[in-house]
This record gives C-alpha cells, sequence and structure tokens, in this order.
C-alpha cells in the first residue's frame, strides 16, 4: 500500500523526492552538533574551572573540617580516628568557649550599633552636595581600604600603655590625671577596657563601608518620588520612613550582612591587638580556635570551634540568599 | 535687585559651613590614626619617646633611619618581593578561572546561571576562619607549606567568587549584538569571546585584576596560618609578627612598614570602591 501510494508521475516524484533528500539530510545531525548544545557545551567548559577550584578549596575543606570535628586530629599526629562529638563536648564543658561565645556575640552587637549610627549620620552628610565632596570621601573611607593588619599595628601604638596618643589627649582636656597617676587607663592591659579598644577599631575600620553603602542606597532613590511624597505633604522624617527605607532596604540588608560576616570571622584585630588577653577578657572565637587548632595543634578542637560560627553565620546566608535570588540579575 | 543673588550666595556658604562643620570630626577620626604612623615613621626615637611635650608635631629632625633600617636589617624587602609575585600570581589565576566563568553565566544562557552565578557568590562569604584549620592540611598534602605558594593556592578561593559575580555583571552589559555579528561574520563562541568581549571588557578585567591584588592584601589569617618561614610571609603578616620582637617595640619602623605598603595600596582601593559596593549591593545605585 504504502508503495503504490508513493508511486507516481515522473513531474510530482521530484519534489517529494527533494523533499525526503532534505529531511534525511537533517536527521543524522547529532544533539552535539546543534547550535544550542554546542553553546553549553562551550558554557560548561568555561565555567568549569572555577566550580572545580571553588569545589576543591573550598567544598571539600568545608567537608572535610566538618570530618576534623568529629575526630581526634592534631598537627603532631598524622592518623586521626573518629571520636564522635567529642570535641563538641569538650567546647561545651570549657568555660573559655563560653567566654568567646559571649565575646563574639556582644563585639558584633555593640560594633554593629555604632557602625550603623556612624555610617547612618556620615551618609546623610555626603549625600548633601558640597565643594570637595569627593575628595573628603575619600578621606573618610581611607580606614577602610587600608589592609587589616597594618591598621590594627597603628591602633596598637596608639594604645600603647605608656606612650598613648588616646591618652595624652585625654589628660590634656582633663579627663584622666598624667601618667602614673590612677585614673591612667591602659586600654589593652584592663578587661573591660581591651574589649572596648578592640570594638573600637573594628568601628573605625568599618563605619565608612556602612556609609558607603547607604550612600550608594541613597542615591538610588529616584529624586521624582521624593519629590512626589513632598508635593503630598509629607515631614522628611515621613519621607525617610516609608518612601526611602523601603526602598533601600535590600542594599540596606546585604550591607548588614556583609559586614556582620566580615566582623564575626575577623581574626586580625584581637588577635594582633590583646590575643585574646588580659584573662580572656577579648577572646573571641575566631581567635579560640586559632590558638587551640594551629597554635596548640588539636586540629580537631579547633575545627569544632570555628564550626561554631557556622550556625551564627547560616541565616545571615540564608537571609542573604535569598534577597539576591528576588534581585533581577 | 542685586541682593537676591547675593543672598542666595551667602546661604550657599552658610551652607557649606554647617557642612564641613559636621563632616570634620568624621574626617579627623578616619584619617587620624594614619597621620599619627606617618608621625611616627619619621620621629627619631628621643622625640618619640617623651610625654612632656606637644606630640603631634616635630620637635627634632624628621628622619629616614627607620625606612633605612627595614631594608638592611629585616626582611621586609623579601616580603614586599613575595606579596608582589602572590599577588601578580593571584591576579593571573583568577584571570584565568573568572573570566570564562564569568562570560559563561553572562551569556551563554546556560540552564540555572543565576543559581549558579549566586552560589558562586556566597562562597565568598563562607569566611576564612571556618576553613582555615582543613586548608592547612590541604596545603601541607600539597607541599606548599611554609613557602608563599601556599597563599597562591588558598587566595583564589576568596578573589575567583568575586571577581566572577563583577565580571558576569560587566559582560552583561557588552550588547549582545557584537557577539552576534561576528558570530555571522564566521567567528566561533570562542573566536567571538575572544576577538570582541574581551577587547571591549578591558576595564572590566582591570577592575578585576585590582580586586585580586586588594582583597588578597586584606587577608591575615591565611598568611598567618600557612606561612612561617621569616622570609617567606607576605609584607601584612611579616611587618605585625616579625618586627615585634619579644616585648620591644619598634614603633617607628614598625610604622614605617605598616604605611609604605598600607598607603599605596589603600589609594589603590580608594579609586575602585565604588565598583566593589556596585559588586556586592547587584549593581544597586548606579
Amino acid at each position: 500500500m504504502t508503495a503504490s501510494s508513493s508511486r507516481g508521475g515522473p513531474e510530482a516524484a521530484s519534489p517529494r523526492a527533494a523533499a525526503v533528500s532534505i529531511a534525511v539530510r537533517a536527521r543524522p545531525r547529532r544533539w552535539f552538533s546543534s547550535q544550542t548544545s554546542r553553546r553549553l557545551a562551550f558554557g560548561y567548559l568555561l565555567l568549569a574551572p572555577a566550580v572545580l577550584y571553588v569545589l576543591l578549596l573550598v567544598g571539600a575543606p568545608f567537608l572535610f573540617s566538618l570530618f576534623l570535628a568529629l575526630s581526634d586530629a592534631s598537627v603532631a599526629d598524622t592518623t586521626a580516628s573518629f571520636v564522635g562529638l567529642e570535641n563538641f563536648r569538650a567546647a561545651f564543658e570549657s568555660d573559655v568557649f563560653y567566654i568567646a561565645l559571649r565575646n563574639s556575640i556582644g563585639f558584633t552587637v555593640v560594633a554593629a550599633i555604632f557602625k550603623g549610627l556612624l555610617g547612618t549620620s556620615l551618609a546623610f552628610l555626603l549625600l548633601q552636595p558640597f565643594w570637595g565632596r569627593k575628595f573628603i570621601r575619600g578621606l573618610v573611607v581611607i580606614p577602610f581600604t587600608l589592609p587589616i593588619s597594618i591598621s590594627v599595628l597603628g591602633w596598637k601604638w596608639m594604645y600603647d600603655s605608656q606612650f598613648s596618643v588616646i591618652n595624652w589627649f585625654l589628660s590634656r582636656i582633663g579627663v584622666i590625671g598624667t601618667y602614673g597617676s590612677a585614673g591612667w587607663p591602659v586600654w589593652l592591659g584592663e578587661p573591660h577596657l581591651a574589649l572596648l579598644a578592640c570594638i573600637m577599631v573594628n568601628v573605625w575600620r568599618n563605619f565608612p563601608f556602612s556609609a558607603i553603602v547607604l550612600l550608594a542606597g541613597f542615591t538610588s532613590v529616584p529624586t521624582e518620588i521624593l519629590d512626589a511624597a513632598r508635593v503630598d505633604g509629607t515631614s522628611f522624617f515621613q519621607r525617610f520612613r516609608h518612601v526611602v527605607v523601603p526602598m533601600i532596604a535590600p542594599i540596606l540588608l546585604i550591607g548588614f550582612l556583609f559586614d556582620t560576616v566580615f566582623t564575626l570571622s575577623d581574626l586580625g584585630v584581637v588577635y594582633l591587638l590583646t590575643q585574646g588577653g588580659p584573662a580572656n577578657a577579648t577572646k573571641i572565637l575566631p581567635v579560640l580556635a586559632y590558638q587551640v587548632g594551629i597554635q596548640a595543634g588539636a586540629l580537631g578542637r579547633g575545627a569544632a570551634i570555628a564550626l561554631f560560627l557556622f550556625p551564627l553565620l547560616l541565616p545571615l546566608m540564608i537571609l542573604m540568599l535569598r534577597n539576591l535570588k528576588r534581585r533581577e540579575y | 535687585m542685586a541682593a537676591a543673588p547675593r543672598t542666595q550666595r551667602q546661604k550657599e556658604i552658610r551652607r557649606h559651613l554647617w557642612i564641613y562643620g559636621a563632616i570634620t570630626p568624621y574626617v579627623i577620626v578616619a584619617i587620624f590614626p594614619i597621620y599619627w604612623m606617618a608621625l611616627t615613621a619619621f620621629k627619631q626615637d628621643p622625640d618619640l619617646y617623651r610625654m612632656d611635650q606637644f606630640p603631634l608635631w616635630f620637635h627634632l629632625a624628621p628622619t629616614w633611619k627607620n625606612f633605612s633600617y627595614l631594608f638592611y636589617s629585616t626582611n621586609y624587602g623579601a616580603w614586599i618581593v613575595n606579596t608582589m609575585m602572590i599577588a601578580a600570581w593571584v591576579a593571573v589565576i583568577t584571570l584565568l578561572i573568572a573570566v570564562p566563568a564569568g562570560y559563561a553565566l553572562a551569556r551563554l544562557r546556560i540552564p540555572g546561571s543565576e543559581n549558579l552565578g549566586i552560589a558562586v557568590f556566597m562562597t565568598y562569604l563562607v569566611p576564612g576562619i571556618i576553613l582555615f584549620i582543613p586548608l592547612a592540611r590541604v596545603v601541607s598534602m600539597v607541599g606548599l607549606q611554609d613557602s608563599w605558594w601556599a597563599l597562591v593556592l588558598v587566595y583564589p578561593t576568596i578573589t575567583i567568587p568575586f571577581c566572577t559575580w563583577l565580571l558576569m555583571g560587566f559582560f552583561k552589559t557588552v550588547p549582545m549584538e557584537m557577539e552576534e555579528a561576528a558570530r555571522v561574520d564566521g567567528c566561533g563562541y570562542l573566536g567571538a569571546l575572544l576577538r570582541i568581549v574581551l577587547p571591549v571588557s578591558v576595564p572590566g578585567i582591570l577592575t578585576a585584576v585590582i580586586f585580586a591584588f586588594t582583597l588578597s592584601m586584606q587577608d591575615f589569617l591565611y598568611g598567618l596560618a600557612f606561612v612561617a618561614p621569616g622570609d617567606q610571609k607576605p609584607v601584612t603578616v611579616g611587618v605585625p609578627t616579625e618586627l615585634i620582637r619579644g616585648d620591644v617595640y619598634y614603633w617607628g619602623s614598625l610604622m614605617a612598614a605598616a604605611l609604605m605598603v598600607g598607603l599605596p595600596v589603600a589609594i589603590l582601593y580608594n579609586f575602585f570602591l565604588d565598583r566593589f559596593i556596585q559588586g556586592i549591593t547587584g549593581g544597586v545605585g548606579k
């Protein structure tokens, strides 16, 4: 039946033959030779090195740190055996761990409050048009752009027990006495002052960051919208509360999350200023993890302590992720 | 009649005075520590360690002694060379990996590319403090412990995610038509990338290089944990750990050492700060 139906006159056969031959020629094209799959193959090839690097040097170490935290691995001994949650139990039973956890959280919260206040006020000032604004902006962001270990050294010298320039100033305006008198603050030597001193360095370093992020947010609010709100007779604070804040909320959140992650996980400031002393007054989780894991060589214990930062950081990262995904990018 | 512009001008001047007055405390707080460091670096010791004088200016002639001490009696020169070598290698590795990845994510319409991009960027947020202990094992496994090559291996974990994200944004701004035109003219995907996209992306690539450099200069933890020998350290770790001997601090040369590397980095970073902020906030603001 099929044979007879395909049979036809010579005039009719030739166009049909042409059509068949086109279909036949198209069929052998394999999946890899199509435009789309070539593009995708090329894409995956370009992407592979980055994915591999990140998997090998971030993903795998992260899993490895989970394993280390469950083992008694140490620098001295190359064989490690599984010890279950022993390292976590040991951490929970040590007083230093609780001190470090409390200091870490207190440090981050207090510093965030000051950075928020200083950053917001500075952002409002930098929002005004004035002569030399770019230059002044360049000056105030220097603390953030200076490498961290470099600026901490400068602060360490400013906190010197005898030649502290801060004390010179305080003494000059009459807040404290002269060197040797009872009220002379030894910034890095007294427990309550030492934590304050570390927080001050963190605030000094990062308040320009808060200001710049806020500034980027403020300038992204179209002036037409503000003008429209002004025409409607709203006050400055109403406009701020109901127009500006909702519009810049995503950028605000990202800035806050970034700063919190970096503050919570920063070792440099405290390590260089006080090494966690005096009497654990400035011991924070990163310092404890470094001292236990690297200096004392107890890799397992150190990894377990460092991992305690993860539950603190995880909610922040999830917030960040949701924020980024909502954005059209 | 002539009074109107004049009051306008006076108003403007008054507004400026008000702003300068309000912003001065911030500027002083921000740069005083740097001024103090610079002053210390140039002071002679007898001028530095005394308490009966106004400390914020010189009482003896400024000196270069603190700087020459660094180069003649310490490993400072070696640290600077190490830092430069590390930065150069990190920049090369970052570019070789982040440029293709950023291009693929931005342009080749890979399924799920948006999520992949976000995932890569999120790794920038995994802090070193969680990774440094396992990475110490990785570093010694590949035999790079106690050499600055260890840092060449680990710094790209910071710079690749950030630069991929940055370049992704950048490649999206290159008009698609240019590439399509090139492909119509017979270029393959690779040809279009190499001949059309890369040349117009030079500013973006340069920005990525700067970040590869400045972000690796901001690290302290990895340098401290992975590189022990004195002559192998990068300058940001060598200065605070090696120049301090016991409890004796040579503040003059310490400050000289700190500023000589700190200021150039700070100034360079300063020019690219807006791109950094744009990068992390996903391009809002411009």
